[in-house]
C-alpha cells in the first residue's frame, strides 16, 4: 500500500505484535470478570491471566527485538521501542504479582482495573515508539485517561474520587496545553511525521521563530505536567496519596517513563535541530524540580506523598540529562530510569505489603517494622538507601553514569545542583529508616510474614538492587543500544 | 482570502477565554466547559495550519477530528468522576473537595 | 427532586431572552461588517469570519462568565457552533458536521445532565473562586503572547490548500489505521471510566459478594 505521497506503507501487524497482545489480554480480563458468575471463576483468574498476558507481550517484544522497522511511517519498531516494551510489561508484571492482595480488597472493579493496566501499558509503549505526532499523542491520552480512572478505583477511600477529579481537570488542561504547542510545531514544520519535522526545523525557521519557541514552550509544560516536573507537579501528592497504592507505584513507575521515552523521542528527533530554542527551559525546570521536589519532601508525614515527592525530585535529575541531548546522556538517562524503576518498585511493593497487614500509611507507622518484620525493613531500607543513591546499591551506579554524562556534555553547574539536591534526599529517606529500626513498635510486637509472592517479588527485586549496583554492566549495554538507536549514525 | 493571522488570533483569544475559566470557575463541571473551549482553540489552530501551511491539507486535519473525538471522551470520563464525588460529598466545587491539600 | 429542576417554561425564557441579548449584540456588529463589505473594505469570507468571530467570542465570553450555569452552557452551544462555522470557512465541511454532531449533539447534553444533576439541583447559580483577578492577569498575559507571537510571525504568502474531502476517509483509514484502532481503544477506556465511576460502588461490590458466595 502507499501513503498520499506515494510512498510505501508498510503495514505489517506482526510488529505490533505486544500490543495487540496486551489489548486482547484486557478484553479476556474484563471478559473473564464480567461472566465470572456465570463461568464460575473466582478473582484469582484475574491476575493469572493479566499476567500471562503481559509475559506473552514481553516475550513478543524480545522477538521483535532485533527489528528496525516501521509500521505505515507511524510507529518505529526499533531498539529503543523495544527497551522501553520489556521495561513496561516487567514493570506492570512485578506490580501485578506484589500487589494482587491489595487489589483483591481496596481497589473497586478489580476486573476492568487490570483491563486498564494492560491498556496503558500498550499506550507506554506506543508513546516510546511513536513517530507521528498523532500517534505519540493518542498514546499519551490512553495512558492518561487510564490513569484518571485507576487513580480513582479506591475502595473505601474518600480521597480516592476528589484526587481523581482534580487530576482529570488538570490533566485537561495540560493536555490542550500540549496541543496548542503541538500545533504550533505542525505549522511551523507543515507535518506531524518526526523525519519531516527534523528536516523542516534543521532548515531555516527564522521567520516564524516566535511560534517555533511558543510550541515548544507549551509542549514543555504540557510534558513536564505528565512528568511532574516542578511547576507543574501540583497535581501528583493529591494524585498520588488519594490513588490506591499499586496505582501509586504504576504513576511514578510507568508513567514517567513513558512520558521521558517520548521526551527523548522528540527531543533527540524532531525537535534536536531546535535545541537553543529548548535547552534554557529543561535546564530550568531541572534546576527547579530537584531543588523544590528535595526541599518539600522534607516536610511531609505520609508515605505515599513522601515517595511522589521523591518522584518528583528525581524527574529532575532525569530531566537533566535532556539538556545536554546526545547519546551519551541519552544512554545516561535511559541506564537511570530503569534503575529507578526497579528501586521505585521495591519501595512501593513493601509499602503495599506494610499496608496489607497494618492498614496504615504514615512515616511514623513504621515504627519497630524492624522487630516485626525484619525482612521488610531490610527491604525498605535497601530501597530509600537505593533511591538517595547509595554506593553498592543501583541508584547509585546510575546515577553516576547519568551525572558523568550531563558533566561530559559540559553542564557541570548542573551536576552540582543534582548532587547537593541528592544529599538532601538522603535526609528524608533516612527518617524512615530511623523509624523502622531505631523506635520500639507502637502496637502488636508480634513478628508477622509476607505472602508468598510478597516473598516472591520483593525478593528478586531486591536481589536487582543489589546484583545491578554491584555488576550494572547489563544495565548499561543494553541502554547504550537503545539509546544508539535514536541517533542513527 | 482570508490571511491565516486571522485564524490564529482567534484560537488564541479562545484559548485565553477557556484558560480564564478554568482558572476562575469553581464547578467542576464549569471548568469542563472551558476546557472544551481551549480545545476547540487547537482544532482551529491544527485546521488553520492544514488548510495554510501542509502540502497534503491532511494530518492536521486528522489532528483535529482526533482532538474532537477525546475532547468528547474526556467529557464523558470526567463527568463520571464528578457525578461520583457529589454522590460521596453533595459538592461538585472543587475547592470544597479538600480533604487532600489542593 | 424534580420540583427543583429548571422548569421548561423557564427553558423557553432562558432560550428567549439569549436570542434576544445574541441580536441586540450581534446588530452592531452586522452593520459595522455590512458597511465594511459595501464599501469593500473586506471581501465576503472575510465578513463571514467577523461575524462568526464575534459571536463566538461574546458567547465564550458567556461561558465563562455567567453566573447562571445553564445560561452558560446555553453560551458553549453557541459558541461550538461558531466553531464549526470557522471550520466551514477553512473548507472542512466534514469538521464542521463532525463538531455540530459530536458537541451540539451529544457532548453539551452531557454536560447539561451533569449540571442537572450536580449544581442546578440545589441552585443553578454559582460563585466563582476569589481568583477572577489572577485568572484574568494570566489569561489577557498568555492571549497577548499568543497574539503577538502570531501576528509577528511571517507565514509568506500561504494559500489555502482545497481539501479533497471525498477521498477523506479513505485515507483516513488507510495512512492513519493505527491512530482509528488507539482512539477506538480510548473510547473504551474512557467508556470504562464513566461506567466504574458513575455505578455506585456499594451496588458494585455487592453483586461481586453474592456472585462470589
Amino acid at each position: 500500500m502507499t501513503d498520499i505521497m506515494g510512498n510505501g506503507l508498510n503495514m505489517q501487524y506482526s510488529l505490533l505484535l505486544p500490543e495487540i497482545l496486551l489489548g486482547l489480554t484486557a478484553f479476556l480480563v474484563v471478559f473473564a470478570d464480567l461472566f465470572s458468575a456465570e463461568l464460575k471463576i473466582g478473582y484469582r483468574l484475574l491476575p493469572l491471566l493479566t499476567v500471562a498476558g503481559l509475559v506473552a507481550a514481553l516475550a513478543a517484544s524480545l522477538i521483535l527485538a532485533d527489528q528496525n522497522s516501521d509500521f505505515a511511517m507511524l510507529v518505529t519498531v526499533d531498539a529503543f521501542t523495544t527497551f522501553f516494551r520489556v521495561l513496561f510489561c516487567a514493570v506492570a508484571i512485578a506490580l501485578i504479582i506484589g500487589s494482587h492482595e491489595y487489589i483483591e480488597s481496596h481497589v473497586n472493579h478489580p476486573g476492568e482495573f487490570f483491563a486498564l493496566l494492560l491498556l496503558s501499558t500498550a499506550g507506554a509503549s506506543f508513546m516510546a515508539g511513536a513517530r507521528d505526532l498523532l500517534t505519540a499523542y493518542l498514546a499519551v491520552e490512553v495512558l492518561s485517561f487510564s490513569l484518571y480512572i485507576a487513580v480513582s478505583l479506591g475502595r473505601n477511600d474518600p480521597r480516592s474520587g476528589e484526587a481523581a477529579l482534580k487530576y482529570v481537570l488538570l490533566g485537561g488542561v495540560a493536555s490542550a496545553f500540549l496541543l496548542y504547542g503541538l500545533s504550533f510545531i505542525y505549522g511551523v514544520a507543515g507535518s506531524t511525521q518526526y523525519a519531516t519535522i527534523a528536516e523542516a526545523l534543521g532548515g531555516d525557521v527564522s521567520a516564524v521563530r516566535g511560534e517555533l519557541v511558543l510550541g515548544l514552550v507549551l509542549i514543555v509544560a504540557g510534558l513536564g505536567f505528565k512528568a511532574s516536573a516542578v511547576p507543574f507537579h501540583m497535581w501528583t501528592p493529591d494524585a498520588y496519596e488519594g490513588a490506591p497504592i499499586p496505582v501509586t507505584a504504576y504513576l511514578s513507575a510507568t508513567s514517567k517513563a513513558a512520558t521521558f521515552a517520548l521526551l527523548l523521542r522528540w527531543f533527540a528527533g524532531p525537535l534536536l535541530p531546535a535545541i537553543n530554542e529548548w535547552q534554557w527551559m529543561i535546564a530550568v525546570l531541572a534546576t527547579a524540580t530537584m531543588v523544590l521536589g528535595n526541599l518539600v519532601a522534607l516536610q511531609q508525614r505520609n508515605i505515599k506523598r513522601l515517595l511522589a515527592y521523591s518522584s518528583i525530585a528525581q524527574v529532575g535529575f532525569m530531566l537533566m540529562a535532556l539538556v545536554g541531548m546526545s547519546q551519551i546522556t541519552a544512554g545516561g538517562l535511559l541506564v537511570h530510569l530503569g534503575g529507578y524503576l526497579i528501586t521505585n518498585l521495591t519501595v512501593f511493593i513493601a509499602v503495599i505489603h506494610f499496608y496489607n497487614r497494618t492498614g496504615k500509611e504514615q512515616i511514623s507507622d513504621f515504627k519497630g517494622l524492624a522487630q516485626t518484620n525484619p525482612y521488610l525493613a531490610l527491604v525498605m531500607t535497601a530501597g530509600l538507601f537505593s533511591l538517595a543513591g547509595m554506593p553498592l546499591l543501583v541508584g547509585f551506579f546510575t546515577k553516576f553514569i547519568l551525572f558523568q554524562s550531563v558533566v561530559e556534555a559540559d553542564f557541570l553547574w548542573l551536576v552540582v545542583v543534582a548532587v547537593v539536591a541528592s544529599t538532601i534526599s538522603l535526609f528524608y529517606y533516612l527518617q524512615v529508616i530511623k523509624q523502622m529500626y531505631l523506635y520500639q513498635p507502637d502496637g502488636d510486637p508480634a513478628r508477622w510474614r509476607l505472602t508468598p509472592t510478597g516473598y516472591l517479588t520483593t525478593g528478586v527485586l531486591l536481589a536487582a538492587v543489589v546484583v545491578l549496583g554491584v555488576w550494572g554492566t547489563p544495565l548499561y549495554e543494553v541502554a547504550d543500544h537503545a539509546a544508539a538507536a535514536l541517533f542513527p549514525a | 482570502m482570508i490571511p491565516l493571522e486571522n485564524f490564529l488570533v482567534l484560537s488564541a483569544l479562545l484559548f485565553a477565554f477557556g484558560l480564564f475559566g478554568v482558572l476562575s470557575r469553581r464547578s467542576a463541571i464549569l471548568i469542563l466547559m472551558s476546557v472544551e473551549l481551549m480545545l476547540a482553540a487547537v482544532a482551529i489552530n491544527f485546521i488553520a495550519f492544514a488548510s495554510y501551511r501542509d502540502t497534503e491539507a491532511f494530518s492536521g486535519l486528522v489532528f483535529a477530528l482526533f482532538v474532537i473525538t477525546v475532547a468528547a471522551a474526556e467529557v464523558g470520563l470526567a463527568l463520571g468522576i464528578v457525578l461520583r464525588l457529589f454522590r460521596e460529598r453533595r459538592t461538585a466545587n472543587v475547592d470544597e473537595a479538600s480533604s487532600l491539600k489542593w | 427532586m424534580f420540583d427543583r429542576l429548571p422548569l421548561p417554561s423557564q427553558f423557553d425564557r432562558t432560550i428567549i431572552a439569549g436570542g434576544t441579548v445574541l441580536l441586540l449584540g450581534a446588530t452592531p456588529v452586522l452593520v459595522v461588517l455590512a458597511a465594511l463589505l459595501v464599501v469593500d473594505r473586506i471581501t465576503a469570507p472575510e465578513f463571514v469570519f467577523f461575524l462568526a468571530s464575534a459571536v463566538l467570542l461574546a458567547s465564550a465570553a458567556g461561558v465563562v462568565l455567567m453566573k447562571n450555569i445553564v445560561h452558560a452552557a446555553l453560551c458553549l452551544v453557541v459558541t461550538l457552533l461558531g466553531v464549526a462555522a470557522i471550520y466551514l470557512l477553512l473548507l472542512t465541511e466534514f469538521l464542521a458536521l463532525v463538531q455540530v454532531l459530536v458537541y451540539g449533539g451529544g457532548v453539551v447534553i452531557l454536560l447539561l445532565f451533569g449540571l442537572m444533576m450536580t449544581n442546578a439541583q440545589d441552585d443553578p447559580v454559582v460563585t466563582d473562586g476569589s481568583q477572577k483577578p489572577f485568572a484574568f492577569g494570566v489569561a489577557a498575559l498568555i492571549a497577548g503572547v499568543f497574539i503577538a507571537m502570531a501576528l509577528d510571525a511571517q507565514w509568506g504568502s500561504p494559500e489555502a490548500a482545497i481539501i479533497p474531502l471525498p477521498d477523506f476517509g479513505a485515507r483516513l483509514f488507510r495512512d492513519f489505521s493505527l491512530p482509528v484502532v488507539i482512539v477506538a481503544v480510548l473510547l473504551d477506556i474512557a467508556f470504562t471510566g464513566a461506567f466504574v465511576n458513575a455505578r455506585r460502588a456499594d451496588a458494585a461490590s455487592a453483586a461481586r459478594g453474592e456472585a462470589r458466595s
